[in-house]
């Protein structure tokens, strides 16, 4: 398996410790952030990352996350939370 | 699952804590779980003579563990509370275990007032950031207003899809305040129903499987889905073999059960899952002690993925077609009858070969048997917990269940101590049944604190524990895959279990012999209060069968 690169822009609830749980699930899962903007005001992450594993599982596990309400993938398709 | 009927809201002003306390009484809570001190102590002040029971546990993971056996015993969500810091990171190894379990509970702690956190202060620990990775949801209550919101929601979200822990960090000064809040208790979320498509697939994927086996887990008792499963069963004819969480779900006495697969499963529901040629999986997750070596799992076969969380289809096995619904509502829509009775034989003939025999390797007590004998005993309501190594699989694989929330077993996490506050748990949320604590030597260690709960409520709690002077599962693996170098696994300093039950004025007794084990039970199951019966062991029994690590499921070695 080779190394891929997927951006991802996801929309959160904005708690105080809301990139951390974002952030935590990234590194448990495997993926390295490698860019990151962070938008206070409208509670926006685009980010950056890389992993030998597949993005789909990253975004389910991100889409698992309470604070998490839209998760868009960037550079492939375009996916959003399943209710 | 059905919503629930929500009731009027109620407006109230009342300190923080007395709002907590009332929640916890509208949303149905009759029990909870926990250990006082300096942080929480408003909560405990409105406990006092709130008309709520607190059970106290003889440390936070005790009443962690008894909130988890509450709610795994009952399909409800059990409570427990604790303290900040050292109060707070005691119940971190349960909110785990809940969280590989998908276990609903909600863990309330107290925290250092608004003012000082972030200050180093007294008893103060980050228990939000604590929790992330171990939880579901958690929650801090920084305003007062918000105290009402997030306690709906920390029931709502423990519940609703997946379920699994929540915890709620509650300064103190937020629990002294004066708060005007509307009480309204929480539902569960409704499910989209499966999709037409979906489901015209799913069958005609089962019409044209002619080996089709069914792989249940623990989201068929976590659905309320096992009617509707055994119903399936019925219609279908599948061969069904179960996880450790699945277990209870499929009678033992349906015709094509062939019992627990993977690392110690039965021989038969190995060898059946290797040769089907479509996988139907209900609420499982393809965990590694199921799959061995997941390359050659089930390597010929489609799968039909049944499960509530999305985030499990394809995380460890692709499949052909999958449904995140409501298992009450999918199983009878894919119930279709078939036509596998070649296939039905050959499963029947797998488990006449592979049927559980009871030849004793040495003249001592044989624990597989004796759980078998004890099983015999047991009635259909009694409640079996067990902690952790090598009772647990002779549990599995030898006591018989007829519902999941009868046999309450640390599947996710593995965690040692479960056993006996999971326990005492489950004797507050079904106290007319009976309950049996099976634990190890080592394992019982782990949480022996809480024979001090078991004095202090008079629980009618029974307890077998099996002692091998060992840590068994770990010495079995010493001796198998590293050149039999025991370290650390050797307990011949063992305590005197009867003196140290007797000091907490419970009954028990030693046995040694196999002709002790028959009245041992009866006298054990007769007696009126708790009883612990110490059980010695030859140290050299081991779990048998078992696929070692890195091997295929299909290739089980059944003796040293």
């Amino acid at each position: 398996m080779s190394l891929q690169n997927n951006t991802l822009k996801l929309v959160l609830n904005n708690s105080p410790e809301v990139l951390e749980r974002v952030l935590r699930v990234a590194r448990h899962r495997g993926f390295k952030v490698e860019l990151l903007n962070w938008q206070s005001e409208s509670a926006t992450l685009e980010f950056s990352v890389s992993s030998i594993r597949p993005i789909h599982l990253l975004i389910n596990q991100l889409e698992k996350l309470i604070d998490v309400t839209q998760v868009t993938h960037l550079t492939e398709v375009t996916q959003e939370k399943r209710a | 699952m059905a919503v629930t009927q929500l009731t009027q809201p109620q407006v109230t002003t009342m300190r923080g804590a007395d709002l907590l306390v009332k929640y916890l009484k509208l949303e149905g809570i009759d029990t909870v779980f926990g250990y006082p001190g300096g942080a929480i102590m408003p909560v405990y002040d409105a406990l006092y003579d709130a008309g709520l029971k607190h059970v106290l546990c003889r440390h936070e993971q005790g009443a962690a563990f008894s909130a988890v056996g509450y709610a795994r015993s009952s399909n409800k969500v059990g409570v427990c509370i604790a303290t900040s810091g050292p109060g707070a990171t005691n119940l971190v190894t349960a909110l785990a275990d809940a969280y590989m379990d998908s276990v609903p509970i909600v863990a309330i702690t107290g925290q250092v007032s608004t003012a000082v956190i972030g200050t180093d202060a007294f008893q103060e620990i980050d228990v939000l950031g604590l929790s992330l990775s171990c939880t579901k949801h958690s929650f801090m209550v920084t305003r007062k207003e918000d105290l009402a919101r997030v306690l709906k929601q920390a029931f709502t979200i423990a519940k609703s899809g997946r379920p699994g822990p929540v915890l709620i960090d509650i300064p103190k000064d937020i629990q002294l305040a004066d708060i005007e809040a509307e009480l309204e208790i929480s539902q569960i979320d409704a499910i989209e129903p499966a999709e037409t498509a979906d489901l015209t697939a799913a069958i005609e994927l089962l019409q044209q499987a002619q080996r089709p086996i069914l792989y249940v887990g623990g989201g068929v008792g976590m659905a309320n889905a096992v009617d509707q499963l055994q119903k399936f069963i019925e219609v279908t004819g599948i061969p069904s073999v179960t996880t450790l969480k699945g277990i209870g779900a499929v009678p033992t006495t349906s015709h094509y059960a062939l019992g627990m697969l993977g690392m110690h499963g039965n021989r038969a529901a190995n060898l059946s899952v290797h040769d089907c040629d479509l996988l139907v999986v209900v609420g499982a997750r393809f965990d590694d002690r199921v799959t061995g070596h997941v390359a050659t799992f089930a390597q010929g076969a489609k799968v039909l993925h049944l499960d509530i969380d999305p985030a499990e289809i394809g995380k460890i096995r692709a499949c052909d077609i999958s449904i995140c619904a409501d298992l009450v509502k999918v199983l009878p829509q894919l119930a279709v009858s078939l036509e596998i009775k070649d296939w039905q034989r050959k499963c029947w003939d797998l488990k006449q070969e592979f049927g559980t025999s009871y030849n004793a390797p040495y003249v001592t007590i044989y624990a597989p048997q004796l759980l078998r004998q004890l099983s015999d005993k047991l009635p259909n309501n009694a409640i079996v917990t067990c902690d952790v190594g090598q009772h647990q699989m002779w549990v599995a694989q030898h006591m018989r269940f007829t519902r999941p929330e009868n046999h309450l077993s640390s599947a996710g996490l593995g965690t040692m101590g479960f056993g006996l506050p999971a326990g005492i748990g489950a004797r507050h949320a079904r106290p007319n049944d009976p309950v049996v604590v099976v634990s190890g030597d080592g394992s019982f260690m782990m949480n022996v604190q809480e024979l001090g709960t078991i004095k202090r409520e008079k629980l009618n709690v029974k307890i077998v524990l099996i002692d091998n002077q060992r840590l068994g599962m770990v010495r079995q693996w010493q001796q198998l895959f590293f050149e039999e170098r025991y370290s650390e696994t050797i307990l011949t300093d063992n305590p005197d279990f009867v003196a140290l039950a007797k000091a907490f004025d419970i009954e028990a007794k030693c046995i040694t012999q196999q002709s002790e084990v028959q009245s041992a039970l009866n006298e054990m199951l007769n007696s009126d209060g708790a009883y612990l019966l110490h059980v010695r062991i030859h140290e050299a029994d081991n779990v048998w069968p078992l696929v070692p690590p890195g091997a295929s499921n299909a290739d089980m070695m059944e003796s040293v």
